[in-house]
């Protein structure tokens, strides 16, 4: 399998000449911003947020009732969403006083067994909301420092963290089309992406400054190094995917583990994205870059 | 055979080996016949179910200017029910000398009612007006006790390096504090950049007083280990292992705030002490025909307590200024000082107190839940429920076993597409041995330091972990870059070049992941911490490791097929 992408991609990039390089994970990032900001004006927020960043209870409990069942058992409270997951429902509530919550609570706990609780009150939704947009900024403006401080030089370093950039936002449209709600979880894999994206980009940028030989044939080697290294991850987050989302299907006695589910098809989307984004969008600004005249081809010999 | 020889010299890798050996013992795996296996990992609730509550506690914080002569009209003219004029105030004359404050009024004055501002004297000037002279007082000592009347809580000076800072242990909006303030002349300073002072929640002296209560609190109910641990700026965490959220909630609402006050006039009262000044608590007993509860104050609260009895004459007369004990703003207990308390005060504080609460069956049950409320009653602020979790431990059992063959799998499917692209065992074994070697030494560091693993943690370890495969492929394709080993001496500079890559990458890493470390997100921070501290050891301890034994391998490989062809 990753033979043959990196030979497809190999010959795409001989193939292509930058511009064209270009344009493709351009037009997926404008696309992916285009996402996020209609539903930033028609929400409010750019991504679903999900309970913990706006408060309320998700209260998942192991049962052979059917959703609509609980539905109506527990309609005196604010209700928001059932949903179905193999033996499990999940509820969803909004934001309800202590009294009521302790009720819904006891209430729960004495009907039905393996019982998952989350609330999280408004006041903190709100605390980290904020901290969440503060944490993504810190830790990309973190990334960029170090990027800059690793090659001294502005197209190269930028390239990486544009790359870095449209991993994350490709990221989170994929989130906001499908449904993934912007957990903890999910924020913990788009600060992951961050760290996954540089991985290749820096090395893609360390072999084409800082070895000798012709750009080609330094690109096709980086990327049989590269395309290996996303492929042995998304090996592990696939079956992670599909052990933590889909393996109470085989198992009766499992359950989904949504945090884990979420971090990885998160994941899964982003590492997709940054093939898209190291060998296209990178690739083609390093290779225009030092083929430049004034470079008189020291990076191609 | 001396290329196995050298390996064993090499100090890297008995670093390694040390390390890995190490991590074991502090693992500690075992296996007991009947009760399955075990080990010396910490897991966190949502795998060993249990629950947990988040509290906010309330309060703010400002830096506050106000006119000094306004401020003393703010303070006493609901006092003493009349307009005053102030005649001489050097309280905003620099200089820390002995400052006062004097003023004229109409009404009659008693020292004691003022006498929390400062030194008071009262001195009758002709006809009906009486002029009041405040001495050894302060600017800020007014704008304590302004705020601590108006807001009917504590109101704590602190003074950061940055200038005064009024710390008020109770809710209250910017906007209210602004009116209140702007009522006495004064206004919310603004910092050098325009920026209100004004900063919702409390100081972390307060917040780790609150912690430290409520530690306190939870083990003398019997309940060990209850681990109660700030989480950011505002917010206490405290973990109930194995407890349902019902009860954590319940226990968690017993520590209250305790209070007791003083009946002044009618139904007013006054602030008295609050818990924190209950020193220690006595076991009910029934003596003088009446069920007693002792409980001793600090010197604070004893000084406090006779300050109060005196000013509000409950020494005179007892029967008229009862003394309220409040949990949670709720009325728990009243009852008037004895005679021989009352006099005894006049004396000198008294540190040593009893309750009592009557003579019947009823009384004595009264006095072992006032025992329990003394005890319960020690949070200096107000908190709130901001969040709240719950797993069932069986859940927690399913979702541990899920992550372990997650894991398991993972690891696999790695292996395989490994396997895939080198088609080399001697590539495989030391690659994949290296991951299984930096899982173990990451929970070897987090059984060492008590760290709790939960699912973030887990997710931390694989992010490190698909990282390090990452490295390692990076080392084996710089190591092969032209599909053989190199000589030895070519070796060690693609090893550097592999290197300066994988250090690039892994500060990267680390730098991302740094923000959840120092903001506290909850569960967030240990997905951080143990991803970065999976990305150290992998770079420092296991990578070199890596580079050295597939130099080894490869290199016997290749002198018993004689050379690579690919």
């Amino acid at each position: 399998m990753a033979t043959g992408l990196t030979e497809l991609l190999d010959n795409f990039v001989k193939n292509h000449n930058d511009r064209q390089l270009l344009a493709i994970p351009l037009a997926v990032l404008a696309v992916s911003l285009v996402v996020l900001l209609v539903s930033f004006v028609s929400s409010g927020s750019p991504v679903i947020l999900g309970m913990e960043f706006q408060g309320g209870t998700q209260i998942s409990v192991e049962t052979t009732d059917s959703s609509a069942v609980l539905e109506e058992m527990y309609s005196s409270y604010p209700l928001n969403d059932v949903r179905q997951a193999g033996s499990r429902v999940i509820m969803q509530f909004g934001i309800m006083d202590d009294e009521q919550q302790g009720q819904l609570e006891k209430d729960v706990m004495s009907r039905y067994s393996n019982v998952q609780i989350q609330q999280v009150g408004p006041i903190y939704g709100k605390d980290l909301q904020a901290q969440a947009i503060k944490a993504l900024i810190i830790s990309f403006i973190g990334m960029a420092i170090v990027v800059f401080l690793l090659f001294r030089t502005f197209v190269p370093s930028f390239a990486v963290i544009l790359s870095a950039f449209s991993d994350i936002v490709i990221a989170a449209a994929f989130m906001r089309v499908v449904g993934v709600e912007l957990s903890l979880g999910t924020l913990a894999a788009l600060l992951m992406l961050i760290g996954y994206s540089v991985d290749s980009d820096i090395l893609l940028t360390n072999r084409i400054l800082k070895r000798r030989g012709p750009v080609e044939e330094k690109v096709s080697r980086a990327m049989h190094t590269g395309i290996t290294m996303t492929t042995t991850t998304l090996a592990a987050l696939v079956v992670m995917y599909i052990i933590s989302t889909f393996s109470y299907l085989l198992i009766p006695s499992f359950s989904q583990i949504t945090l884990l589910s979420q971090i990885s098809i998160v994941l899964i989307a982003g590492l997709f994205a940054d093939i898209l984004n190291t060998w296209l969008l990178n690739t083609g600004i390093l290779r225009w870059y030092v083929m430049k005249p004034e470079f008189r081809g020291r990076y191609n010999r | 055979m001396s290329d196995k020889k050298s390996l064993f010299k090499n100090i890297r890798v008995i670093i390694f080996t040390l390390i890995l050996l190490g991590s074991i013992v502090a693992i500690h795996p075992g296996y007991t016949p009947g009760e399955g296996t075990t080990s010396n990992l910490n897991f966190g609730l949502d795998l060993e179910g249990g629950s947990w509550l988040q509290i906010k506690l309330e309060g703010a914080l400002a830096q506050i200017d106000a006119d000094s002569g306004k401020l003393v009209s703010g303070i006493v003219e609901p006092l003493i029910g009349a307009p005053i004029e102030i005649t001489k105030n050097d309280l905003d004359v620099g200089g820390s000398a002995d400052k006062s404050i004097t003023f004229t009024t109409s009404a009659s004055v008693s020292a004691s009612q003022l006498e929390s501002l400062g030194t008071v004297s009262v001195d009758k000037l002709s006809g009906n007006t009486t002029q009041v002279t405040i001495s050894s007082t302060s600017k800020e000592a007014l704008i304590q006790a302004y705020l601590s009347k108006a807001l009917d809580t504590e109101v704590v000076i602190i003074s950061p390096e940055t200038g005064i800072v009024y710390e008020i242990r109770t809710a209250v909006t910017e906007e209210q504090l602004e009116t209140l303030i702007e009522n006495v002349g004064g206004s919310i300073v603004k910092n050098e950049d325009g920026t209100s002072t004004y900063k919702e929640g409390v100081s972390s002296d307060t917040r780790d007083l609150t912690r430290e209560i409520l530690n306190d609190k939870l083990n003398s109910l019997g309940l060990k280990d209850i681990p109660v641990r700030t989480v950011g700026e505002d917010y206490i965490l405290i973990d109930f292992a194995g407890i349902d959220l019902a009860k954590a909630k319940e226990i968690a609402e017993k520590p209250g705030k305790f209070e007791i006050r003083i009946q002044t006039t009618g139904n007013e009262t006054e602030h008295v002490l609050y818990g924190d000044s209950i020193v220690s608590v006595g076991i009910p007993s029934f003596h003088d025909e009446q069920w007693h509860t002792p409980f001793t104050l600090n010197e604070d609260g004893a000084r406090t307590l006779q300050k109060v009895a005196l000013e509000t004459g409950a020494i005179d007369n007892p029967e008229d200024h009862y003394l309220m004990m409040y949990l949670d703003e709720v009325e728990i207990y009243g009852a008037p000082l004895s005679y021989s308390a009352a006099s005894k005060l006049r004396e000198g504080p008294i540190y040593s107190w009893e309750a009592s609460t009557g003579t019947d069956e009823t009384a004595k049950t009264e006095a072992e839940a006032l025992q329990i409320h003394l005890r319960a009653g020690a949070l200096p602020v107000n908190v709130v429920l901001v969040g709240s979790g719950h797993v069932d431990a069986g859940l927690g059992e399913q979702f541990k076993t899920e992550a372990l063959i997650a894991g398991l799998i993972s690891l696999v499917a790695v292996a395989a597409v490994v396997y895939f692209r080198y088609k080399r065992p001697e590539i495989l074994v030391p690659m994949v041995g290296t991951s299984f070697s930096e899982v173990i030494m990451i929970l070897g560091v987090a059984s060492l330091i008590g760290w709790q693993l939960d699912l973030a943690s887990i997710a931390g370890i694989i992010a490190s972990i698909g990282t390090g495969i990452d490295h390692l492929v990076i080392i084996t394709d710089e190591v092969l870059y032209e599909g053989k080993l190199p000589p030895t001496k070519v070796f060690q500079s693609r090893i550097g070049k592999a290197f300066a890559i994988i250090l690039g990458a892994a500060s990267t890493n680390i730098i991302a992941m740094s923000p959840l470390v120092v903001m506290g997100f909850g569960s967030l921070k240990g997905f951080a911490i143990i991803t970065i501290i999976g990305v150290f050891i992998g770079v420092v301890v296991a990578r070199p490791v890596y580079g050295v034994i597939i130099k080894e391998l490869l290199h016997v490989g290749e002198s018993e097929n004689g050379g690579i062809t690919e």
